[in-house]
């Protein structure tokens, strides 16, 4: 069997949007037997990368769970649907880059975790540039 | 990884130190102690020194007396040393009483230099006569001289020192008690840099980690709608600057009229005179400093800057106006804009903040000018944001600030800097972009 | 050379995300890894120092043992100190229950005090916790390990954070780096990073 994976795919032109749109898609969870899914995490977010120290915020967030009497079962496409917001934007910079990402966390009754992400962008920055002195 | 052990770090939002409130107050009293050593010291410098001085030049009566001696005390030091005072004796009547006394000064204290003190007596002619001020309420206190010691002003500085800095941070200790090191660590800077963005704010639920700048438009212009505030005050830089000029030089003077007096009079001390060389060119280097500073804060004077609007948005047309106070020959007058990435970054024992600036753009020259005390220098220009500039962001560890800097070339002077923040929003469709 | 991974598009290897401890995996002194260290960690009734000057990576040993520190059997509780961070945080004591086999992992123990270190022994004697710290000196515990990046080292992590990358920077690039960083290798990463970045933009100009 191959390995546990979650696949993520975003509607629409998948990958730009702009504040206020719809951000909707669906996953699927791969590779993984049905009723060893405990619970399943799916996360609007954004966060950043760069030489600062990673900062997350979650815009959206749905937790289902077998313990809540959620029906998880593995071949069954998951949705998700959000209005973005106004900011932050998705940002290039040189040393503070800002991403946004759907994030979909899959908890196994082993104590395991699958997780997939699939970054999209929101708004049209563009890349920075360094200002030569 | 977190699942299987705890971390227990110190980040914001999660404050774990230990006996924080026991920590604080600790500090608290530390500082306490200070005050109130330094309010000691003031008060006893006052009681012993100043009080009597202005006793004498205020209560005592003057009346005439002859001198029927004179005569160097003499005291033993317990290091072996002796310091002298110079004394008179006089005879005076009051109300047909005859009072004889050895006085010179109402402080009749001793110290060094024996020569001093003979030049002294030899201003007074036995079987002359001269003037002498007594005390109505003690006829048989009385004194030759008075008027006021340049001295004693000299030895405030120490007490002051103590109280300002232990009053000081009495309060700050006081006013944060069980609050963690990033709080303080906000308010310190809040106090030098008033806290122009906040995360949220009103407008946090609109536009999420986009400061709002409340701060920003609570002060109205003369010409246009805002006047911005400098993001920091040169008199804040100027205050501390002075704080520790006044503390090391207060301490170092006393042991430098130490060291001093013992060369006056004949007894160096080289052991103190060598150790205390060090100190007082750091001394002096930090009065350089602060006059060097208070040459630059109150000569170059003032810079205000006021905007048409705010807060700004990308392709956003603004008008701004500049006022440069100050007596300057200007060699150069610049307003940049630009924008700047922050990134902070802690492991370990190591906290990293670097900067980087990723736009600027000269909106404003003007070159060879002069700037007379009382007639500022005034202008006005426009300019735009970019219309795909990026917006102001601001997380624990990461911002984008947009300034707005003035800089001047002064002939003679040191280069100066003013940095007014601004704060720019993205474009939405729906939102108020001019 | 300038071969970036489409798949990456806009990440760059030497981010904190990718080089913070942890993130990537440890990269063993030769002829030791990580369960043998903490079997001497054992023989040493769980007290043991790890040493090294910034930037030599002992925070990420810390996280790549706490793996085989939970495989022996033991509890590992990391309290990581920060610059000036003088106290323990609150509550600290209470973490570990009597007769819990637990081992205190202080990272930067050296700026504790005085007081706040002997406190620390005297609890971890009484509760029979184990006591593992950094430091930049010796603190009186044994030594568990002796950090001292050398260019070897620093050419391998920087291949391992590189990966498929690895003609985007030259292995003079990467020397140069370490010896302007004197052998800060955090910093050396960090100084990379912009090269990284400096590279990425002009190929995607």
């Amino acid at each position: 069997m191959n390995e546990p994976r979650v696949s993520i795919q975003l509607d629409g032109n998948g990958r730009v949007y702009q504040p206020g749109d719809t951000l909707s898609g669906g996953y699927e969870l791969e590779s993984i037997l049905s009723g060893d899914v405990s619970a399943v995490e799916v996360s609007v977010l954004w966060h950043t990368e760069g030489k600062g120290t990673e900062d997350l915020e979650v815009h959206d967030f749905q937790r289902f769970s077998t313990e809540d009497g959620d029906w998880l079962v593995p071949g069954r496409r998951g949705r998700f649907k959000t209005t973005l917001p106004n900011s932050p934007l998705s940002y290039d910079g040189l040393i503070v880059k800002l991403r946004w990402c759907v994030r979909v966390r899959v908890f196994l009754r082993r104590g395991k975790e699958v997780v997939g992400e699939m970054a999209f962008r929101l708004g049209d920055v563009p890349a920075a540039e360094a200002v030569v002195s | 990884m977190a699942r299987n052990f705890r971390v227990y770090e110190k980040k914001r939002g999660h404050r774990r130190t230990g006996s924080r409130k026991l920590g604080s107050a600790g500090e608290a009293l530390f500082f306490a102690v200070f005050f109130l050593l330094g309010c000691g010291g003031l008060v006893a410098l006052f009681t012993t020194l100043v009080v009597p001085e202005w006793r004498v030049n205020h209560e005592f009566v003057q009346h005439t007396c002859t001198v029927l001696g004179t005569r160097i005390a003499e005291k033993a030091e317990s290091d072996g040393g002796t310091v002298y005072r110079p004394e008179i004796q006089i005879e005076y009547l009051i109300n047909g009483e005859t009072y004889v006394s050895w006085t010179y000064d109402i402080h009749n204290s001793y110290s060094g230099g024996r020569d001093e003190k003979q030049a002294i007596l030899n201003q007074f002619v036995v079987g002359a006569q001269y003037r002498c001020w007594y005390n109505p309420a003690d006829s048989k206190e009385v004194v030759l001289v008075r008027g006021y010691n340049w001295w004693v002003w000299l030895l405030f500085i120490v007490p002051i020192s103590f109280v300002l800095i232990g009053g000081g941070g009495f309060i700050y200790s006081a006013l944060h008690l069980g609050r963690s090191a990033e709080y303080r660590a906000a308010t310190t800077r809040r106090m030098v840099q008033p806290e122009l963005f906040d995360r949220h704010g009103q407008a946090g639920a609109d536009f999420p980690n986009v400061p709002t700048g409340a701060n920003m438009t609570n002060s109205p212009g003369t010409k246009l709608a805002f006047r911005l505030p400098i993001a920091t005050s040169p008199a804040w830089a100027l205050f501390t600057t002075l704080l520790a000029c006044l503390m090391w030089n207060g301490i170092v003077s006393v042991f430098l009229v130490i060291a001093v007096s013992g060369h006056l009079e004949g007894e160096p001390d080289w052991f103190l005179t060598v150790f205390i060389v060090p100190f007082v060119l750091i001394g002096v280097g930090l009065v350089v400093i602060f006059i060097r500073q208070l040459l630059v804060t109150s000569g170059i004077g003032p810079t205000l800057l006021e905007i048409s609007d705010h807060p700004l948005y990308p392709a956003g047309r603004y008008r701004l106006f500049l006022s440069q106070f100050g007596r300057l020959k200007m060699n150069s007058l610049e307003i940049l804009l630009v924008c700047e990435e922050e990134a902070r970054y802690r492991q370990g024992t190591d906290t990293r903040t670097e900067t980087r600036r990723m736009y600027q753009e000269q909106m404003f020259l003007r070159e060879g000018f002069t700037v007379r005390r009382g007639e500022p220098f005034e202008a006005d220009c426009e300019f735009a944001i970019p219309g795909n500039a990026m917006h102001s962001f601001k997380s624990d560890n990461n911002e984008i600030n947009w300034k707005l800097l003035v800089k001047g070339n002064v002939e003679g002077w040191p280069d100066y800097q003013r940095t007014f923040p601004v704060i720019v929003y993205p474009n939405v469709s729906g939102s108020s972009n001019p | 050379m300038n071969e970036f991974c489409s798949d990456v598009r806009g990440s760059n290897p030497f981010s904190t995300s990718r080089i913070r401890p942890g993130a990537a995996r440890f990269l063993f002194p030769r002829g030791r890894c990580a369960e043998a260290m903490v079997g001497q960690l054992q023989a040493n009734d769980w007290r043991g120092q790890i040493l090294g000057p910034h930037g030599s990576g002992k925070s990420a040993l810390v996280a790549a043992l706490i793996p085989a520190i939970e495989q022996a059997g033991r509890r590992p509780l990391l309290i990581a100190l920060h610059d000036n961070q003088r106290r323990m945080p609150v509550d600290w004591n209470r973490l570990t229950a009597p007769g819990c086999a637990t081992v205190l992992i202080v990272d930067g123990y050296e700026q504790l005090g005085r007081w706040a270190r002997f406190k620390l022994k005297r609890f971890c004697r009484r509760r029979r916790a184990g006591l593992l710290v950094t430091a930049h000196k010796p603190v009186g515990l044994p030594d568990l390990c002796r950090l001292t990046p050398d260019l070897g080292l620093a050419q391998k992590i920087v291949d391992q954070l590189l990966g498929e990358q690895r003609s985007v920077i030259a292995p003079s690039e990467v020397a140069e780096c370490f010896f302007r960083h004197r052998g800060n290798l955090r910093e050396m990463l960090f100084g990379l990073y912009d090269l990284y970045e400096q590279r990425r933009r002009s190929t995607s100009a």
